[in-house]
C-alpha cells in the first residue's frame, strides 16, 4: 500500500488553488486519526500526527512519538506545538486540536475539516478495495460472533472471541456495541459481566478496519426460538432496511433514505420509535471514520453521490423485542447500489 | 476504542476514593475562588474524567461539571438511552443530553448563576469547545490539579502486573505464528481478563515497535502493550528470548 495518498493530494492542490490557500494541515489525533490518514495513511499509535501540504506538493509529516517518527521516515516533535510553528492557510481537523497547537499557529487558520470531509465521501478504487476487505472481514467475525455464542457466556467474554478472531484476521481495530436481553433493552453499550440467556435478543455492530478503512454490519441473533413478537419485529426491520437499499442511489438524499425507513415503522405503528428518544441515526457513511456523515436522517438533505459507502441501519427500540439492530453496508453505484457484506439478511438464532 | 469491559468494582475504588479525588478538586476552585471545574472527556482523553469520577466514555465526548458546592453533573454527547448504565459506572445521579457540549454547559452556568468557571488544564481544550467558550461572557480559567493518590498507583500496579503475567505466559506461543496471529491470541487473553482497551506493537529487531503488519514471528521479538485495566494504563515491553 502506498503511504501517500496520491488521488488526495491532487484534490487538496486542487483546493489550494481553488482557495487561494498557501498551504494545508491535516491534523490527527489518537482518536480522529482520519484528517491525517486522508493524506499519509499511516496508522500512527502515538497521541498526535500532522501532515503539511504547501503549494509545491512536498507532504512533509510530524508525529509525537519517536517510534512513528521512525517507521514513517517523518519529524519527532515531541513538544507538539512547535510542528505548528509558521501556522498555515487551513487545517483539517482544526476542531479537534488542542488549543496550546492553534495558538502556536499565530494567525487562526482557516478550518477545512468540512472541505475534506467532502473530498473523501466519494471513494476511489482503492479505497473501495480495502472497504471491501473490511466487509469480508466484518462478514466471517459475524459467522464467529454466531458460532461461539451460547447461554452462560458473559458480554464481554463473547466481545474477547470476536475481538481476538477479528485481529488475527488482519484488523486493524474495530468498533463494536452489544446488548442482550428482552424488552427492556433500549439500547447497545460496550459489553458488561451479564451472561446469555435462553431467549435472549443479542444485537451487535460490528465495524472492522482495513487499512485504515472501516466496515460494518448489524444483526440481531435471539437465543432458542424466537418469539412471535421477535419474529414480527425482526420482519419490520427488514422491510425497512431494504426499502433504504432499494432507494439509495446517486441523487437520493440522505434524508429519503431516511424517510423510507421511518415510513416502514409508521406503517406499522411504530413511527414513535423512530426518534432522538428511542435512535440515534437510520445510517451513515463509512470510510477512514466509522461514523463518517452525512448521517441519515430525515432533516439532512445532503445528495448521495455514487461511489459513497453508507449503512443503512433502522437500529432503534421497539417494545415488540427491545432494542433491535439490522444493516449492511452499501457501496453506491451509477444505477443503485452494491450490498458489500455477504451475511445473510435474516434473524439469528441459536 | 474502548469496547472491552468497563465497569466499577467499588470493593477496588470505594466511592471514598473518589469523594477524596472531588474535596481535592473543590479545594483548587476555592484557592482560586471559582464556583466550578469544567473536565473535557472524550474516547481517548478520559483519564481526567475517569480519575475524577469513574467516568469513562466508549465513544463521544462530553463535559464534566464539578461545582464547588453541589454534586457533579455530567454534560453526555451519548444518547439519554445509555445514562442508566453510566449511572451504574460512575459516580454521577444527574447526567444531562448535550449535542451539543457548550451551550448545554453556558445553559447550566446560567441556571447556577456561574460568571467564571475553572478548566482543568485550559490549554489542551479542543478548539472546538475553546473557542465559544473563550467567545461567551464567562470568565474562565486555568486550573492544575495533581491526579496522583495511592488508589490511582494501585490500579496502574494490577495494570502493570496483568500485562506482565499474560505477557509471560503468552510470549513463548508467538514463535512461528504471524503478528496477526498472536495479536488474535493476546486480544483473547486481555480482554478476557477484563481489559478494556489494548494497543499492540511488534519489533522484530528491523525498525521500531509498530502495529502488526502480517509479518512472521521468529524466536527473537518483542511487544509493546499498552493496556488499559478499569481506566488505568500501563504500558509493558517484553522480548523473547525472556
Amino acid at each position: 500500500m502506498q503511504m501517500i495518498n496520491e488521488h488526495r493530494r491532487r484534490q487538496l492542490m486542487n483546493l489550494m488553488a481553488e482557495r487561494g490557500w498557501d498551504s494545508i494541515l491535516l491534523y490527527g489525533n489518537a482518536w480522529r486519526k482520519d484528517p491525517f490518514r486522508s493524506l499519509v495513511n499511516f496508522n500512527f499509535s502515538g497521541d498526535h500526527a500532522l501532515a503539511r501540504l504547501p503549494r509545491s506538493g512536498e507532504i512533509a509529516v510530524t508525529f509525537s512519538d519517536p517510534w512513528d517518527a521512525e517507521n514513517a521516515y517523518g519529524t519527532l516533535q515531541p513538544d507538539f506545538e512547535k510542528a505548528f510553528a509558521g501556522g498555515a492557510s487551513a487545517i483539517a481537523g482544526l476542531e479537534f486540536m488542542e488549543e496550546r497547537f492553534v495558538a502556536a499557529c499565530g494567525t487562526l487558520p482557516i478550518s477545512a475539516t468540512a472541505d475534506v470531509e467532502e473530498l473523501r465521501r466519494v471513494k476511489t478504487a482503492e479505497e473501495i478495495g480495502y472497504i471491501k476487505q473490511a466487509c469480508d472481514l466484518a462478514d466471517r467475525g459475524y459467522q464467529h460472533f454466531a458460532n461461539v455464542i451460547e447461554p452462560g457466556m458473559r458480554e464481554f467474554e463473547l466481545v474477547a472471541e470476536v475481538e481476538a478472531f477479528l485481529k488475527t484476521d488482519g484488523a486493524e481495530d474495530n468498533f463494536m456495541l452489544i446488548a442482550s436481553g428482552g424488552t427492556e433493552v433500549v439500547g447497545m453499550k460496550p459489553p458488561t459481566e451479564r451472561k446469555f440467556q435462553k431467549g435472549d435478543s443479542v444485537t451487535t455492530e460490528l465495524t472492522p478496519q482495513v487499512n485504515g478503512y472501516y466496515a460494518q454490519i448489524c444483526r440481531t441473533l435471539v437465543l432458542g426460538d424466537p418469539s412471535p413478537e421477535q419474529n414480527k419485529a425482526f420482519e419490520i426491520f427488514s422491510e425497512a432496511q431494504c426499502a433504504a437499499q432499494d432507494l439509495i442511489k446517486p441523487g437520493v438524499t440522505a434524508a429519503d433514505a431516511a424517510r423510507a425507513q421511518n415510513d416502514v415503522f409508521r406503517k406499522y405503528g411504530y413511527g414513535d420509535y423512530t426518534d432522538a428518544k428511542y435512535t440515534r441515526v437510520r445510517g451513515h457513511c463509512l470510510g477512514l471514520y466509522p461514523d463518517e456523515t452525512p448521517h441519515i436522517l430525515e432533516d439532512v438533505d445532503y445528495v448521495l453521490k455514487k461511489d459513497m459507502v453508507v449503512i443503512a441501519h433502522p437500529n432503534t427500540y421497539l417494545p415488540l423485542s427491545g432494542y433491535m439492530v439490522f444493516g449492511d453496508t452499501l457501496l453506491i453505484t451509477e444505477t443503485g447500489n452494491t450490498r458489500l457484506n455477504k451475511t445473510e439478511k435474516k434473524l439469528f438464532t441459536k | 476504542m474502548k469496547r472491552g469491559l468497563i465497569t466499577w468494582d467499588k470493593a477496588e475504588l470505594p466511592p471514598s476514593v473518589f469523594e477524596a479525588r472531588l474535596a481535592k478538586a473543590r479545594k483548587a476552585l476555592a484557592a482560586q475562588d471559582l464556583p466550578a471545574l469544567l473536565v473535557y472527556s472524550d474516547v481517548w482523553r478520559s483519564t481526567e474524567g475517569r480519575h475524577l469520577t469513574n467516568y469513562m466514555p466508549y465513544w463521544n465526548r462530553s463535559l464534566i461539571v464539578i461545582p464547588r458546592e453541589q454534586a457533579p453533573v455530567l454534560l453526555c454527547g451519548l444518547s439519554p438511552r445509555v445514562y442508566p448504565w453510566i449511572k451504574s459506572v460512575t459516580i454521577f445521579d444527574e447526567i444531562r443530553p448535550a449535542s451539543k457540549l457548550v451551550p448545554t454547559l453556558l445553559q447550566l452556568c446560567s441556571e447556577r448563576g456561574w460568571t467564571r468557571l475553572g478548566v482543568l488544564d485550559l490549554p489542551r481544550l479542543p478548539h472546538e469547545i475553546y473557542s465559544p467558550l473563550a467567545a461567551s461572557n464567562l470568565g474562565i480559567s486555568d486550573v492544575k490539579l495533581e491526579l496522583t493518590d495511592e488508589a490511582e498507583v494501585a490500579m496502574h500496579r494490577h495494570a502493570e502486573q496483568m500485562a506482565h503475567e499474560i505477557l509471560t505466559v503468552e510470549l513463548p506461543k508467538g514463535v512461528g505464528l504471524t503478528d496477526y496471529q498472536f495479536s488474535g491470541r493476546l486480544e483473547r487473553a486481555f480482554r478476557r481478563a477484563g481489559a478494556e482497551d489494548l494497543v499492540l506493537l511488534f519489533g522484530t529487531g528491523n525498525s521500531a515497535p509498530r502495529p502488526a503488519c502480517g509479518g512472521m514471528l521468529g524466536d527473537k521479538y518483542s511487544v509493546a502493550v499498552a493496556l488499559e485495566y478499569r481506566g488505568h494504563w500501563a504500558r509493558v515491553t517484553r522480548g523473547l528470548p525472556l
